[in-house]
């Protein structure tokens, strides 16, 4: 069953960025599919998952994108470790920190992506990337997050918080 | 039955008797004795009456309203429909020209194009790009140009056997040789933070100016020689800079991109005809001005 729907989100998560960009922009900036379900994966199942849908969905990304390099194909499994990780030293997820996570990760992205092409000769200015495309992606991701981790732990609440000392 | 009794019965058979058979004069008598009890009536029967025209109003109107409710809803109904009959005709029809108008560049146009429709964007916020439906199956390759009934789009950069990725012109990371069509100076054209595109390189002393018309030079990206780009709209002039540039204004909607055709083989052909792009002709003032140059 969670193969099934794994393989479901690799084939549904990025087609449904590219095709419905229209219905999911706001003010001409869309959320980041991906990383929103890699990171939720991350916090309400684990990092392993994480970072193999993290490669999934990193890999479709490039692939439907128009860039020369493989920069979601890095950058998302690392996403989905970090909030894999997050995750599994907290004894009770809240959604105020999800919420924080899932911006910073974001953010994160968002800055990497900007490096990355930046080295490519083509960035554009850091501040007007920054307030054109990270932070307003940054909210629109958190909130999106938040919002089904909600939907997620109210459909199958069995997260099972584990201690660090419990995970070493 | 007593003897009295029957006298009574007797006096009013004789008396109903004598009222049916007494001529209307002579019943006058009668009347005039019953029409203080005629006005006494008259005051309850109007007020009866009075209520049960009120109801049967109401009850009237309550019908009249149930049926119009009714009414309404299948005539909303209907109205939805049809609405949703036009939209969807509208759309044909729009489509219809857009198509129209491909058909019309391709029959003019002396290379062999593919028309493809557009499916996706780019899934991330950091690149202009556009996802197409048609791939290597179709013969589609990298670095292939792509245009519209406006002008050059952007070229291929990722060919799969269904689909393709096309990076557009207003992207910064994108680059197609252009000419400005007054002064023949030739630049790179590359995509703007804005949305627009810029052409850079072009010598100082050129006489560029805005309004000029820029199109593509041929040499380079995947287009023939004078695919249109755009309108130049503000010129840089920096000091000790050794270049100019200039800001265009492009020809083609990037907003608005549904169907794009896909230049093949551009460099094996001559240039294009006189005026293949009859949808948006060079307005006659910049027309004028690239002219008299």
């Amino acid at each position: 069953m969670r193969a099934l729907t794994y393989t479901a989100l690799i084939l549904l998560v990025v087609p449904l960025q590219v095709v419905l960009f229209d219905w999911i922009s706001i003010g001409g900036v869309r959320p980041d599919l991906a990383l929103v379900a890699v990171c939720v994966i991350g916090l309400h199942i684990g990092e392993r998952e994480a970072i193999g849908m993290g490669i999934a969905l990193g890999f479709t990304q490039d692939l439907l994108s128009g860039s020369a390099n493989w920069g979601n194909l890095c950058l998302k499994p690392v996403i989905g470790l970090l909030a894999g990780l997050a995750s599994r030293n907290l004894v009770n997820l809240t959604l105020p920190f999800a919420l924080g996570l899932l911006f910073a990760l974001s953010i994160f992205s968002g800055a990497v992506m900007f490096l990355l092409k930046s080295l490519a000769g083509a960035g554009p200015d850091f501040f007007a990337a920054a307030r054109g495309i990270i932070l307003p992606q940054a909210c629109y991701d958190a909130v999106l997050g938040v919002a089904l981790l909600k939907l997620i732990q109210r459909w199958a609440p069995d997260r099972a918080p584990l201690t660090a000392i419990t995970y070493e | 039955m007593t003897g009295s009794k029957r006298a009574v019965l007797l006096l009013l058979a004789v008396l109903a008797a004598a009222l049916l058979i007494f001529p209307e004069s002579r019943q006058s008598p009668l009347q005039t004795i019953g029409r203080p009890l005629a006005s006494a009536i008259a005051l309850p029967l109007r007020a009866v009456d009075a209520l049960n025209q009120a109801i049967e109003t109401i009850r009237n109107r309550y019908l009249t309203l149930r049926h119009v409710r009714e009414e309404n809803r299948a005539i909303r109904q209907e109205l939805g429909r049809l609405r949703m009959d036009n939209a969807q005709l509208r759309e044909m029809a729009a489509e219809t020209d857009r198509l129209r108008a491909l058909l019309r560049l391709r029959a003019v146009i002396p290379f062999p194009t593919v028309a493809a429709r557009v499916v996706g964007r780019d899934p991330t916020n950091w690149y202009r790009s556009i996802v197409i439906n048609k791939g290597r199956k179709e013969g589609l390759a990298t670095d292939m140009g792509v245009m519209t009934p406006a002008g050059a789009v952007g070229r291929i950069v990722k060919v799969y056997d269904y689909l393709a990725i096309v990076l557009l012109i207003i992207d910064r990371t994108n680059a197609v040789t252009g000419l400005v069509q007054g002064t023949r100076d030739e630049g790179i054209v590359e995509g703007t933070e804005k949305g627009l595109t810029r052409i850079k390189y072009l010598p100082l002393l050129s006489t560029v100016k805005v309004g000029d018309q820029v199109i593509t030079s041929g040499l380079a990206g995947g287009f023939p020689r004078g695919l249109p780009i755009g309108h130049i709209t503000r010129i840089e002039r920096r000091e000790a800079e050794l270049f100019l540039s200039a800001e265009i204004e492009p020809s083609a909607d990037f907003v608005k991109l549904e169907e794009v055709l896909i230049i093949t083989t551009p460099r094996e052909t001559s240039d294009l005809p006189a005026n293949p792009f009859p949808l948006r002709p060079t307005p006659p003032d910049r027309r004028d001005a690239g002219e008299t140059r």
